[in-house]
């Protein structure tokens, strides 16, 4: 899909700056310096209750940050109004299933609230927009069908092409590929990998660090609400990083055109202390913040 | 996964034009059916002098009292009052995300109840016509109030605990509503008036209560329909909502006004209508899909052939007496929203 404009698009810079969130008196994230580079494909990788969601939170502006600032090229993301926010960055939280029966068509064209008049809500070009984002997708011929109907992988492919209706040139996506087999999970990744080659930001938090490595451009990793280290994959996921943080014996294999990685639990021996969790990976280990695990729960998830 | 759920669609403006088709037809009836036969010319003969420029031939007094000052303003009382109720209804489920809401679910209709019961008791209503109605009015806003101070901590209002404390609040207003009756026992006609009220109706109403809903009713559709869009995106969830721009709490405020304002006046004019704001937009949704822009408006106008249905059989089902109206909608509304339930269940079991 060329961009809405025709001519290539050039997303904005978005930076974490000293960004910490607090919920009930823990933090779930504190201390965060990390700038999405413009047009490229930056991967989140940590392990559970690191605060991956929670950076995606902050970065969309959808959570209001405890300190720090959150700058989309350059102005703060909190000042500016949320529909003009929406239209530059879109989010797409880990996958939910509807509760309520819009079709897919419907449901996709949510994504063009931001761009919606009050008066007149959707005109024609928003629908030539929305077969647009349906057809890159792959799901222009589930355009009638009722979204609480859809396979895993279809409605991964239509909350992407919500996402791509808002027209925004960051799209953040949380564990977009958590419910997909293999094939629809490469296929996701070269779809978000297409995206930025047109110009898009598009940040993934991914579990799979394989694929990390092979489609990114950048990697973010976090661990216990801290940033340990964030750069080119080949430079960021060292095995001695990845054995620091997921605690996972890494032996890369050769002969592959990227890293890859084959992994083997620690042996018992090699855990530090007793409990298996290690304590803050190299470089998180000098941040003074006590920094909790990121409540799972989301019950008390504060929009704003 | 190729079974659809639900019923399937039906579009829009069929279902509107066969909507405002049974709507004229039941007020038409009920401008001509009731206590006193009369000839359809001569009904056709009031509403045309009345309502169309011109000169027209003469009618007679009596009729024209009777088609005009009794029937006509209780028709369109009970199209307004079935219109606001499933309004406010299907704003409240889509607030709550939840098809099990109802139009007085944050205590608002319960608010209402007091304040008129108040007026009623202490024969305020008796004094000064507008008394009962403007109380109740009140009732539902300072109901509304008490629940969105309770449930707000930072300007923030989780819709789950604004329904807790609904809940609380209409369980403590219901306390008070039958403290209230039972300290007006013994004056008879204040605890008929009451009883009657609680029952719901449009029995004996005329064109000024007609001119208390209307600023109202006016006020919650505008509000409801600058809303309409942000109820659409609150369905998947506050967070995915703010992500694509809703502000989230202003929409909250702005739709729990707007349900209060519509509730609150239908109460204070027709007493306690059950059903209507729980079943119809349950239904309409069921037809026409979650979309707000269809569906606030469907569920208005289905609201309002329903009650000026429903008021059609309370005033012939038992003639020359009356059975009250709130009696009728209930009896039709909840079996045939366990008939939907059942329905509903049974296609989810099969699509599983």
């Amino acid at each position: 899909m060329t961009a809405a404009s025709g001519s290539a698009l050039r997303a904005p810079r978005l930076e974490l700056v000293g960004g910490g969130v607090e919920r009930r008196g823990r933090w779930l994230l504190r201390g965060v310096d990390l700038v999405i580079e413009p047009s490229m494909l930056t991967s989140v990788v940590g392990p559970n209750g690191a605060g991956k969601s929670t950076l995606l939170r902050l970065l969309s502006g959808t959570w209001r940050l405890t300190e720090g600032q959150v700058l989309l090229g350059g102005f703060d993301l909190a000042a500016l109004p949320r529909r003009q926010a929406a239209r530059r960055v879109a989010y797409v939280p880990q996958s939910v299933r509807p509760a309520f029966e819009f079709t897919v068509r419907e449901f996709v064209t949510l994504g063009r609230y931001p761009h919606e008049s009050r008066l007149f809500g959707t005109r024609s070009a928003d629908r030539g927009w929305i077969d647009r984002c349906l057809d890159d997708t792959d799901v222009l011929a589930l355009a009638d069908r009722r979204v609480t109907t859809l396979s895993g992988g279809e409605l991964q492919r239509v909350l992407m092409a919500r996402c791509l209706a808002t027209e925004a040139e960051v799209l953040l996506l949380d564990e977009p590929t958590s419910n997909l087999d293999l094939a629809h999970g490469l296929d996701l990744l070269g779809l978000a990998r297409r995206l930025v080659d047109e110009g898009r930001s598009v940040v993934l938090v991914l579990h799979d660090l394989n694929a990390a490595a092979r489609f990114a451009d950048r990697v973010a990793v976090l661990d216990g609400g801290g940033l340990v280290a964030e750069g080119p994959p080949s430079e960021v996921l060292a095995p001695e990083l990845v054995r620091h943080v997921f605690r996972v014996e890494a032996v890369a294999l050769p002969g592959a055109a990227s890293t890859v990685f084959d992994f083997e639990p620690l042996a018992r021996s090699d855990l530090p202390g007793s409990a298996g969790r290690t304590g803050p990976a190299p470089g998180a280990r000098d941040r003074a913040h006590r920094v909790a695990r990121e409540d799972s729960s989301g019950a008390a998830s504060r929009t704003r | 996964m190729t079974i659809a759920l639900g019923v399937r669609r039906v579009g829009f403006w069929w279902y509107m034009t066969a909507g405002a088709a049974l709507l004229v037809t039941f007020a038409a009836v009920g401008l001509y059916r009731g206590s006193v036969p009369l000839d359809p010319a001569d009904v056709i003969a009031v509403l045309a002098r009345r309502l169309l420029p011109g000169e027209h031939g003469a009618v007679d007094p009596r009729v024209d009292t009777i088609v005009w000052s009794l029937r006509a303003p209780r028709v369109v009382l009970a199209a307004m009052v079935g219109g606001c109720l499933a309004l406010a209804g299907a704003q409240m489920q889509g607030l709550f995300r939840n098809p099990l809401a109802s139009p007085g679910i944050v205590g608002t209709s319960t608010g209402a109840a007091v304040g008129a019961v108040f007026a009623l008791t202490f024969g305020l209503a008796g004094a000064f016509l507008l008394a009962a109605p403007l109380l109740a009015v009140g009732g539902a806003l300072v109901s509304l109030l008490i629940v969105t101070r309770i449930a707000t901590r930072d300007g923030y209002t989780p819709v789950t605990t604004l329904l807790l404390a609904g809940v609380a609040l209409n369980a403590l207003l219901g306390a008070v509503n039958s403290w209230l009756i039972a300290r007006s026992w013994e004056q008879y006609e204040a605890a008929r008036q009451i009883a009657y009220w609680m029952m719901g109706g449009v029995t004996d109403r005329d064109w000024r209560h007609v001119g208390m809903l209307l600023p109202g009713m006016v006020v919650g559709c505008v509000v409801a329909a600058w809303f309409a869009r942000d109820l659409d995106l609150l369905l998947e969830g506050e967070e995915v909502a703010a992500s694509l721009g809703v502000d989230i709490e202003r929409t909250k405020r702005a739709v729990l006004w707007s349900a209060a304002i519509l509730t609150g006046s239908a109460v204070a004019v027709s007493g306690v209508v059950g059903f209507v704001g729980l079943v119809v937009p349950h239904l309409v949704r069921l037809l026409l899909g979650p979309v707000h822009r269809q569906l606030l408006p469907a569920a208005f106008l289905t609201g309002a052939w329903f009650v000026v249905g429903a008021d059609l059989l309370a005033r012939t089902l038992a003639a020359p007496r009356e059975v009250h109206l709130g009696v009728v909608t209930a009896f039709v509304g909840a079996p045939f929203f366990l008939y939907l339930l059942m329905r509903h269940e049974k296609e989810v079991a099969v699509s599983r």
